[in-house]
């Protein structure tokens, strides 16, 4: 073996190594890990990492099981014209339950906790007056709903049949997930049903907004309402027949 | 040109490793045990340098085979629930400071004849 041959071989494999070590250490870099004393944290926080790989794997294969059970629903049903039917009602049936993502005019009204410290005397006596609660967003839901909205979502989270919103601690739980101020709500329908009832003098927006919540109305022409991301499934209902 | 060529596998390798992709954290384990292998066996290479026996065969072969045997011995550690890979390390990082030190008292050596020299 001449001098050449030595220096490639070694030039490769150095190379080798530090692309190795290079990726190892935007790996750790990514994963936020600082090197700890305690080896109990070391595996609860390796634990809590793999556990998370394995979420979002799962919710990857679940998004494109959702995707295939709708293709195989398609192919299944092109043939004739009853089928067809149904598939427009499966269709019609989901924009329904809210596993669609639909989109339409409507509105988006965005409360947000008032940080700022006012002179208000109100506001001083009871700052919690100033952050929105769980009961102000069931509220708007509930007033929306009256308007004849047809899609709700709160922060991202579609409000179905079976959405409960409530409070844990500081945060606010909408279908089980958490979300924090800024409270972006979107519900499609009529604007000028909307603004009637959200609006009005002595309404519950008013309400808010003399309370110190910092409350913004939006009316758009397109408002985009993502799927409900859960699973809907009864156990004691049948049936009737 | 050894020198050179490892300067440039090494800048080389920098500027890949900054544009490759990451490994799951799942297995970034078994990639840091391959790495001390590796450097272990980089350091073994220098230390044979400088005894003047250095094979490039049974460098590379020692450089590729570290690694890999490492990596099953952590693989089968973690399915026997036993943490083989810490053995790995200590057998590694043990090495690893001996050819050090190999190094360090080559050189001194050295510095103290050429000092004697002088005189």
């Amino acid at each position: 073996m001449n001098k050449k041959q030595i220096s490639i071989t070694l030039g490769l494999m150095c190379m080798i190594l530090t692309v190795s070590i290079f990726i190892q250490i935007k790996t750790i870099w990514r994963a936020n890990t600082t090197v700890s004393q305690s080896f109990t944290e070391n595996g609860l926080r390796d634990e809590v990492l793999k556990w998370k790989e394995k979420y979002d794997n799962a919710y990857y294969e679940l998004g494109k099981a959702e995707d295939e059970l709708k293709e195989v629903r398609e192919s299944a049903s092109q043939d004739d014209a009853t089928s067809l039917a149904k598939q427009e009602q499966i269709k019609e049936n989901n924009i329904l339950l809210g596993l669609t993502e639909v989109k339409g005019q409507g509105i988006k009204i965005t409360l947000t906790d008032n940080k700022a410290s006012s002179n208000d005397l109100m506001s001083m006596v009871n700052p919690s007056s100033r952050i929105v609660h769980n009961n102000d967003l069931l509220e708007i839901v509930n007033a929306l709903k009256n308007a004849d909205a047809e899609a709700i979502s709160i922060n991202g989270q579609r409000i179905v049949s079976t959405t409960a919103i409530t409070c844990e601690g500081t945060v606010i739980k909408v279908n089980g997930q958490k979300i924090s101020s800024p409270f972006e709500i979107k519900a499609i329908g009529s604007q000028a049903l909307f603004s009637g009832s959200l609006t009005m003098p002595g309404g519950y927006l008013e309400i808010m907004e003399n309370d110190g919540v910092l409350v913004d109305i939006e009316y758009l022409d397109e408002v985009i309402i993502e799927k409900y991301d859960g699973v809907i499934s009864y156990k004691y209902v049948h049936n009737n027949d | 040109m050894v020198f050179i060529a490892i300067i440039v596998g090494c800048m080389l390798g920098a500027i890949i490793g900054i544009y490759a992709p990451i490994v799951p954290y799942t297995y970034s384990g078994y990639l840091a045990i391959a790495i001390i292998a590796a450097l272990d066996s980089v350091f073994g290479g220098i230390a044979a340098t400088l005894k003047k026996n250095f094979d490039l065969k049974i460098f590379v072969s020692g450089f590729f085979g570290n690694a890999i045997l490492s990596i099953l011995l952590t693989f089968l550690g973690q399915k026997l629930n036993v943490d083989i890979y810490l053995a790995a390390i200590v057998v590694f990082v043990g090495r690893m400071f001996n050819n050090l030190a190999m190094i360090r008292r080559y050189y001194i050596e050295k510095l103290a004849t050429r000092k004697a020299k002088k005189e």
